[in-house]
């Protein structure tokens, strides 16, 4: 692939602008608040937009249009089943929970909710899977730029965290917020030409139905049977593990998300940032999902005058990960080229600001003013914010280096996610719908959930991963293996925390007003116009996600 | 206008207008970039940018 120019002047200008957002946002940081927490002064469009912005990084772009190749049309149950339910669960039942504590972080909202070692359990491990996680975006953009454009991989991996690092030290949370919002849009006006080019290449949707097996262009018909789907599932597995358990646990839970709704100016936009956030979403499939299920579409003997192969690694398998550079070099010319690979490096940038952002105010709140330094000057925890900021990328950074060592890295994070995020949510659910919950509960149940995901996942193997303590059970794909390891997880933490509730010491009523639905006064809109109603919009895009799911059944 | 620099719409606005004229200007001015699809969503960026630079969000000045 080579950029001409013009290529170049598109990149350079994106860099320009994510870093004069920096500079215009650093006027307004005067708190430690402004630079962890936005200061709650944000607007409703921009902390929706900025909501699923922080989940479009590099496995979210790159891997869906790996999964639509790989899976099928399948891989819309990532949104059709799962996110759109739990963004609207979160805006509906959580938010109140979250906004009204007034904690300034999901660890914080543990603390208040339970005690101390529940909340320092979740910070550390929240924390140290950040940095991995940005680490690994980090790794991957250079990597393709290595690979896609012939870019030095240390030269790309040091530019890259440099610029992330100049806009988010500048301004903080809002610097990475408001570059979220342009990524996003970014993302998907760079992206959607490729889509209608892709897909009249492919001669329509009905071309590549007729041109591909039925079970990669039907999302239900084919989940019956774990044997009968490419994704080696059968719909309760699905709809436990992907659209409860794990979709739940990560948008309801994962702090990277919630952030942005908690930033937002009052009750009222908290809760409609996840359930306006969830109207985009939707339609993201469109964008990340069917250039994957073209890809594969083209590489059919069929369709193969068209002159497009997904690309074959060297162990002569399809590398679905390089599905969607491959369609961008096939079909873009030059000038949209580089609009294209400036929303992939977009993207891969969205991902790593949005976990430092959210590793310094978890650090900085829940380990260090938590642990460390009590009780000093705003200006003094200003001043460390800005310093974890520094240090969070650099961790990146040398995270970034240690995934070139182990290819299986980001398999490993993954894992990690459904470690942690998998059983999470049930001490969320239990901890807001259950005033018994006792604090000791949550701690062990949190506990046992995690080794009980880690001990699913040394007994099953999928695709040669796992299996470690023995390989008692097989399942046909890694992402399978992922639903059932949280499924388990998340029954083992319900179990316990259940158990260890009834036998320990409850907090006390008092302690739990504004933190548990029934001590809760509802926010009631009266008198709101229609589109400020929280439930029945809410309730809207269910029947809308619902009629998808017929459509596509 | 001045105010309207450190606004986001603005922003985001101006970003894809001036990626609008490099696509639309390179359509007609450079060989290399001489294809419909750049003209096509150079016009589709610049009615986006513009829409972006006009909208008012209510939005706080930095």
């Amino acid at each position: 692939m080579k950029l001409t120019v013009a290529d170049y002047l598109i990149i350079i200008l994106y860099f320009a602008f994510v870093v004069g957002v920096g500079f215009i946002i650093k006027k307004r940081i005067k708190s430690s608040k402004d630079f962890l927490s936005s200061g709650k002064n944000i607007p409703l469009w921009i902390t929706s937009l900025a909501f699923i912005s922080a989940n479009l990084g590099a496995q979210e772009v790159l891997g869906m249009v790996a999964s639509g190749a790989k899976y099928g049309i399948m891989t819309v149950h990532f949104y059709w089943v799962g996110a759109i339910f739990a963004m609207v669960f979160l805006g509906v039942f959580m938010m109140p929970f979250y906004y009204g504590s007034h904690a300034r972080s999901v660890p914080e909202y543990l603390l208040l909710r339970f005690d101390e070692k529940t909340r320092a359990l979740n910070a550390v491990t929240f924390a140290v899977m950040t940095v991995f996680s940005s680490g690994i975006s980090l790794f991957a953009l250079a990597k393709l730029l290595e690979i896609v454009l012939g870019w030095d991989f240390d030269v790309s991996i040091w530019i890259a965290a440099g610029i992330v690092l100049v806009y988010t030290f500048l301004g903080g949370l809002t610097s990475a917020v408001y570059n979220e919002v342009l990524q996003f849009f970014l993302i998907v006006l760079g992206l959607s030409p490729l889509v209608i080019i892709a897909l009249q290449d492919a001669g329509g949707w009905e071309n590549i139905k007729a041109n591909l097996q039925p079970e990669l262009t039907h999302a239900w018909k084919y989940m019956g049977h774990a044997d009968t789907n490419p994704m080696g599932i059968n719909f309760m597995s699905l709809i436990f593990g992907l659209g409860f358990v794990m979709s739940f646990g990560y948008w309801c839970t994962d702090f990277l998300v919630v952030q942005r709704a908690m930033i937002a100016k009052n009750m009222n936009a908290a809760q409609r940032t996840p359930i306006l956030a969830a109207m985009p979403k939707m339609l993201m499939p469109l964008i990340v999902v069917l250039p994957g299920v073209i890809a594969i579409a083209l590489s059919q003997p069929a369709l193969q005058d068209r002159g497009y192969h997904i690309p074959i690694d060297s162990a002569g398998n399809m590398d679905y990960t390089m599905t969607l550079p491959s369609l961008l070099s096939h079909y873009y010319p030059s000038g949209l080229l580089g609009v294209g690979i400036t929303a992939l490096l977009a993207s891969f940038m969205s991902g790593m600001a949005g976990n430092v952002t959210a590793f310094n105010a978890v650090f900085t709140f829940d380990i260090y003013q938590s642990y460390f330094v009590k009780n000093r000057s705003d200006k003094h925890y200003l001043r460390v914010g800005k310093l974890v900021t520094v240090f969070g990328i650099l961790f990146s950074i040398g995270t970034a280096y240690i995934a070139t060592s182990f290819n299986n890295i980001n398999d490993f994070l993954q894992l990690v996610f459904s470690f942690v995020n998998g059983p999470l949510f049930a001490t969320f659910l239990l901890g807001m719908f259950w005033k018994r919950t006792s604090p000791d509960g949550a701690f062990w149940g949190l506990l046992c959930g995690s080794i009980a995901a880690a001990i699913t996942h040394g007994c099953t193997v999928a695709e040669g991963k796992g299996g470690w303590i023995t390989e008692w059970y097989t399942i046909s794909s890694g992402m399978g293996q992922a639903f059932i390891v949280a499924a388990v997880s998340w029954i083992a933490n319900f179990i316990v925390t259940i158990l260890v509730s009834l036998i320990t010491k409850p907090k006390p009523d008092a302690e739990l007003k504004g933190l548990v639905y029934s001590l809760t006064v509802k926010p009631v809109y009266v008198g709101s116009k229609w589109y400020q109603q929280i439930a029945p919009i809410g309730l809207l895009l269910i029947i809308i996600t619902i009629i998808l799911n017929l459509i596509f059944f | 206008m001045f105010k309207r620099i450190s606004q986001l719409s603005f922003i985001i606005g101006l970003f894809f207008v001036i990626v609008s004229l490099i696509l639309i200007g390179g359509y007609f001015f450079l060989d290399a970039l001489k294809y419909r699809v750049n003209l096509y969503s150079g016009l589709c960026f610049l009615l986006f940018g513009v829409f972006m630079v006009m909208l008012k969000t209510g939005e706080r000045d930095a």
